[in-house]
């Protein structure tokens, strides 16, 4: 026999390349324990698919997410990722009605217009980033339109909003109120639900609003504003991340097989398979997790109750019972289904709109720029428990200078000096995008940072809010801010980070909620 | 055992042997009948099983349920003979029935 397999999910050095890891686990040891973070993990299709589907065995009453579980992390009841029946089917079949393929793929005009505006201003030149330009922006859009946000309205909210800051204008000026107002208004949330109220239409939150549901305890009711609050949360933290990495996942692997992509150039009726395909070759979201619930055995191991194990579905994903070849990327393979979307009842409720996405932004690409060549040396993966994609991924899509060699990328968190430092340390000043890997997934935020004299000072936005930053130190390259978030909870967020070249990485602190990583890249 | 005929959009037939007892949908995955997914595995919350049964057929299947209603109401190119295939259950009356796909499940 080989040498011991060890496998951990953060371990970046292997995130660059985990698949030959995973094709050793499901032939020489389909049920993996690690003792260092004390999980088990199983890798083949079928171990996947069995457990997804026995919702009684293996419970999502703590999360999917494995420090969720470890932590036995407790949710609202709203947050249905995070139940078990029968508080998940409650919300889940209430979503069901909200949220139905043909209400997604009615965005579709909108979202091809979305991409036509981030790649049109490209064309001609000789980059595009397949994150900053379009994955960072497209899909969180494309949530918002379909929870019923079109920018016409957010116009209107601000307007009313601003409205009624005029007529209070002529009362004593209470400076911190006004503040607050004006955070409202730009955090917008609460503020648009109210203005939904009084202004229904037929979008998803006018729904979310009106229609009446069996709560878990078997009352029919309507969802409470914190319920609506925190099911927005849910959906758009599930929307956003993981397609903006489809979109990353998209650009490298097209470009790593020029032939099949020049086949779908020319032959766009192939684009739904290359967009499947993609799908199940690098799934954006590579692990599921799940709390065992009964003493169990397993490949001949005992698992005992209240474990937590993980299920690696990028790997089941390439399993050669299942997907022949599995290890190439072939967009003609026979279509069987893979296992990105989870199976069974938490199954992905906005897999429909992925794919929608998926197609429509490859489809647009393709139409301006039918060949690329990804920048590796200038590209940024990162890889958590929950997501693996690219932060940043530029591409050639025009003239490619002589002098630039494509080699393997480096991850976000290996401190080696990344490419930009050569032309000197990015400054902290400007705007960063921020993620947290935090707890319904990614959260994506905005830094903006000014400096004046030694100090800086800030903003920091997410989850529809925006609020001054405190405290931001900077020592050496260490960094340290805090940032007081108000949605979807009030909470004090503490950020401990280190700057190599031009990504800013380490740990966000959420109070009692505990500490997760995050990960910044300049705007 | 009950023989199922699916036919997927492209015309190309599958023949397969339905164990009763089992959903239509499970049997069409069971013997990889391409053109139904079943993401959800039965719950009734994908509709990435769906199917036109054919009108000779309509009577004989049991009815739509209501969480099924639901969903075909949220679905994609549904027609009136529209199921989602994991509602129908196997029986031996089904011998020779006859399920036709959609171009596409999404
Ligand atoms: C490529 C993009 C996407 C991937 C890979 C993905 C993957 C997944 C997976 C694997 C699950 C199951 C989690 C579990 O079993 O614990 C899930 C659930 C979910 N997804 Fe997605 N998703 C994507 C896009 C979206 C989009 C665009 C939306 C929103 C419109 C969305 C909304 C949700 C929601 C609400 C759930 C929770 C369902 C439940 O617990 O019943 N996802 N997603
Ligand atoms: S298998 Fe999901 S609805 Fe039928």
């Amino acid at each position: 026999m080989s040498a011991a397999i060890s496998w951990d999910p953060y371990n970046a050095d292997l995130a660059k390349d985990p698949y030959p890891t995973y094709k050793r686990l499901r032939e020489e040891m389909p049920l993996y324990y690690n003792e260092e973070h004390d999980f088990y993990a199983v890798t083949r299709f079928a171990d996947i698919e069995a457990t997804l589907r026995d919702r009684d065995l293996f419970s999502s009453r703590h999360g999917d997410i494995l420090e969720f579980i470890k932590a036995k992390s407790v949710m609202p009841d709203s947050v249905f990722i995070h139940q078990d029946p029968p508080k998940h089917t409650a919300y889940r079949s209430l979503m069901q009605r909200i949220i139905t393929p043909k209400r997604m793929h009615a965005v579709e005009q909108d979202i091809r217009a979305l991409c036509a505006r981030s790649l049109d201003p490209l064309v001609g030149g000789d980059r595009l980033d397949f994150i900053a330009n379009l994955g960072a922006e497209m899909p969180m859009r494309a949530v918002s339109m379909l929870l019923g946000i079109p920018e016409k309205d957010q116009i209107a909210i601000r307007q009313s909003v601003d409205d009624r800051l005029r007529t209070e204008a002529g009362k004593p000026i209470d400076i911190a109120a006004q503040q607050q107002l004006q955070q409202d208004a730009l955090s917008g949330f609460d503020e648009y639900i109210a203005w939904r109220e009084k202004n229904p239409s037929d979008d998803m939150m006018t729904e979310l609003l009106q229609s009446e549901f069996k709560d878990p305890e078997g009352v029919t009711r309507r969802l409470t504003r914190d319920e609506i609050s925190n099911i927005v949360n849910v959906v758009a933290g599930a929307g956003n991340e993981t397609t903006n990495r489809l979109i990353g996942w998209m650009g490298k692997t097209l470009s790593e097989n020029p032939d099949q992509r020049r086949e779908v150039a020319k032959n766009f009726a192939l684009i739904p398979q290359t967009v499947e395909e993609v799908l199940r070759f690098e799934p954006p979201g590579p692990f599921l997790a799940r709390e065992v619930m009964r003493d169990m055995e397993l490949h001949g191991r005992k698992i005992p109750k209240g474990a937590a194990i993980l299920l690696l579905v990028a790997a089941g994903n390439r399993d050669e019972s299942r997907f022949v070849n599995g290890d190439s990327f072939n967009i003609h393979r026979e279509a069987r289904p893979h296992m990105t979307f989870g199976q069974g009842i938490h199954v992905c409720i906005g897999a429909p709109l992925a794919r929608l996405e998926g197609r429509v932004a490859l489809e647009e690409i393709l139409k301006r720029f039918p060949d690329w060549e990804v920048d590796l040396d200038n590209a940024v993966l990162s890889s958590t428990s929950t997501v693996r994609g690219w932060d940043s991924l530029p591409a050639w899509i025009g003239s490619k200078p002589k002098n630039v060699t494509v080699s393997i990328p480096k991850p976000a968190a290996e401190p080696a000096p990344a490419p930009a430092a050569a032309a000197g340390p990015v400054s902290l000043e400007g705007t960063w995008n921020v993620v947290v890997k935090g707890p319904t997934g990614p959260q994506p935020a905005v830094l903006v940072l000014e400096k004046s004299g030694d100090t800086y000072t800030g903003s920091q936005s997410g989850q529809g809010s925006t609020t001054p930053i405190a405290d931001f130190k900077l020592t050496g390259n260490k960094v340290y801010w805090v940032n007081h978030v108000t949605k979807p909870m009030k909470i004090k967020v503490e950020f401990n980070g280190e700057l190599n070249g031009n990504v800013l990485s380490g740990k966000a602190k959420a109070g009692f909620m505990g500490s997760y990583p995050f990960t910044a890249t300049k705007a | 055992m009950p023989k199922i005929l699916f036919i997927e959009h492209s015309g190309k037939e599958h023949l397969i042997e339905a164990e009763a007892g089992k959903s239509v949908m499970q049997a069409a995955v069971e013997n990889m009948v391409p053109g139904i997914v079943g993401d959800c595995g039965g719950a009734c919350s994908c509709a990435t099983c769906h199917g036109y049964v054919d009108p000779a057929w309509q009577d004989k299947v049991d009815p739509r349920n209501e969480t099924e209603e639901m969903m075909l109401d949220g679905a994609m190119n549904v027609e009136s003979n529209s199921r989602l295939t994991c509602q129908i259950l196997v029986k031996q009356e089904l011998d020779g029935l006859v399920v036709r796909l959609p171009s596409s499940q999404f």
